[in-house]
């Protein structure tokens, strides 16, 4: 016997960390003991070791036997798989995009302090930012590879209701749009922005500035002062409440009242958010000292800040008029559906 | 070779539903594991431990099987039985198999 229990106890080892592991070593001995048993009475005599290793041969390699045992052979099942492609597809697409307007505006930002175009340093960023776009995948996709793993082995009832898996009806097809109903593509769209939004500001801050490039040194002014940072918390703050409502949209594939209210609070809070903004002095990086010890001469420096002060404001003029367009189309959406009601 | 493979897959798929209810029928009084496989095969149909012990388990924590064990022969043996749940659904099951097995017919008359 000794050989069964050294048998079972390796079945153990590879069995998966589920409960009644140890009831299910006490099975298995007790059935290989029954089997060995029986060989032996139809052999005529006691069990020996000969038997012990034909039994256990035939029964199959301790791997092979855990194996039966596992629920979850897989890391992600089938349950989850779309949701998690669905997410891969908008992280990747998210980073795609993302890093290449960030490797655009170095590319720009080179041009302007004059490295030509096409010259090593220009060749360079382009390699940069392609590497840069496969390693930040890669890791993306590690990240979220966890979390869905984590999402399978303890969310049990986690499940997304796609579209198709609802009741589905064709008349649907031939309908005009309704007005509760909401456009998937906008959402993603937003989600990945949003969630780059929240990744760079989280993450790669020293991306938010620019790059000059004179001869071997480089030289880096940050968009934003350190005032800007105890903003942080807050855009964070919005920004998650945006991803969730939209993911809660994604699900659920409608509009609701509240929904809708939560998006005009969310929209409402971004306005505010921008307005102090651009209330505040000193937000802003680019200042005649952040330039003290650049190679540009005093008239260089000023001339920058001034174009950067200027955009930085109209950069913030935009935002706050596509906030309050969103925020317009929220309001009027509420109160054509109560009216509705 | 390919065509080996898939054909027995198809068998295993097929055999897989059918083992389910074999089990449950068996089970009325209760058995361990390794009995019922005997009874199984006994009764012309062979499975494999490693799909039979896994399954009974599978059932039990799905509620249409109990478990008990019992020290016999001194050795501990996990008895099975069917539950008042899977008493409820045997008959529904049986009515299934039966429609698989006379549509099944006809189709392949």
């Amino acid at each position: 016997m000794k050989l069964i229990n050294r048998y079972v106890s390796e079945v153990g080892k590879h069995l998966p960390l589920i409960q009644g592991r140890e009831d299910i070593e006490k099975e298995l001995r007790s059935t290989l003991e029954d089997m060995l048993e029986e060989r032996a009475e139809k052999a005529g005599k006691p069990a020996d070791e000969a038997m012990e290793i034909e039994l256990l041969k035939e029964y199959g390699s301790p791997q092979k036997v855990a194996m039966t045992y596992n629920p979850h052979p897989y890391l992600i099942g089938p349950r989850v798989f779309p949701f998690f492609l669905m997410i891969l597809k908008i992280v990747f697409f998210g980073i795609a995009i993302g890093l290449s307007v960030v490797t655009i505006i170095q590319l720009l930002s080179q041009l302007s302090t004059g490295v030509a175009f096409m010259s090593p340093d220009f060749m360079k960023t382009i390699l940069q930012g392609v590497g840069n776009i496969i390693s930040t995948a890669i890791a993306a996709f590690g990240y979220v590879v966890v979390a869905f793993v984590l999402i399978e082995r303890f969310v049990p009832d986690f499940k997304i209701d796609f579209e198709e898996e609802k009741e589905w009806d064709p008349a649907a097809l031939a309908k005009e749009p309704d007005a509760d109903s909401i456009s998937r593509s906008e959402l993603i769209a937003e989600i990945v922005f949003t969630f780059v939004g929240l990744a760079i500001l989280n993450f790669y801050p020293q991306i938010l500035g620019m790059y000059f490039f004179s001869g071997e040194e480089s030289f880096f002014i940050p968009i934003f002062s350190d005032v800007f940072l105890k903003f942080i918390p807050w855009i964070n703050l919005i920004f998650l409440a945006e991803i969730a409502v939209d993911i809660y949209l994604l699900r659920n594939a409608v509009w609701t009242t509240a929904t809708r209210v939560a998006k005009i609070i969310i929209e409402g809070a971004s306005l505010v958010l921008a307005i102090v903004f651009v209330r505040t002095t000193d937000i802003i990086g680019f200042t005649a000292e952040s330039f003290a010890n650049s190679p540009f001469t005093p008239e260089q420096a000023e001339r920058f800040v001034t174009v950067a002060n200027v955009s930085i404001t109209i950069g913030i003029i935009v935002v706050v008029v596509i906030v309050s367009v969103e925020l317009i189309k929220a309001v009027i959406g509420l109160v054509r559906s109560l009216n509705r009601k | 070779m390919a065509n080996t493979e898939s054909l027995e897959n198809v068998v295993l798929e097929l055999r897989r539903g059918v083992i389910v209810l074999a089990a449950l029928s068996q089970l009325s009084t209760e058995q361990y594991g390794y009995s019922l496989l005997k009874q199984l095969s006994e009764q012309g149909l062979e499975v494999d431990q490693g799909t039979l012990y896994p399954l009974l388990r599978r059932l039990e924590a799905q509620g249409l099987l109990e478990s008990v064990w019992k020290l016999e022969e001194a050795r501990p043996r996990r008895y099975y039985v069917i539950s008042a749940e899977g008493k409820k659904i045997l008959p529904k099951l049986k009515k299934e198999w039966a429609d698989i097995v006379s549509v099944m017919k006809k189709m392949l008359a």
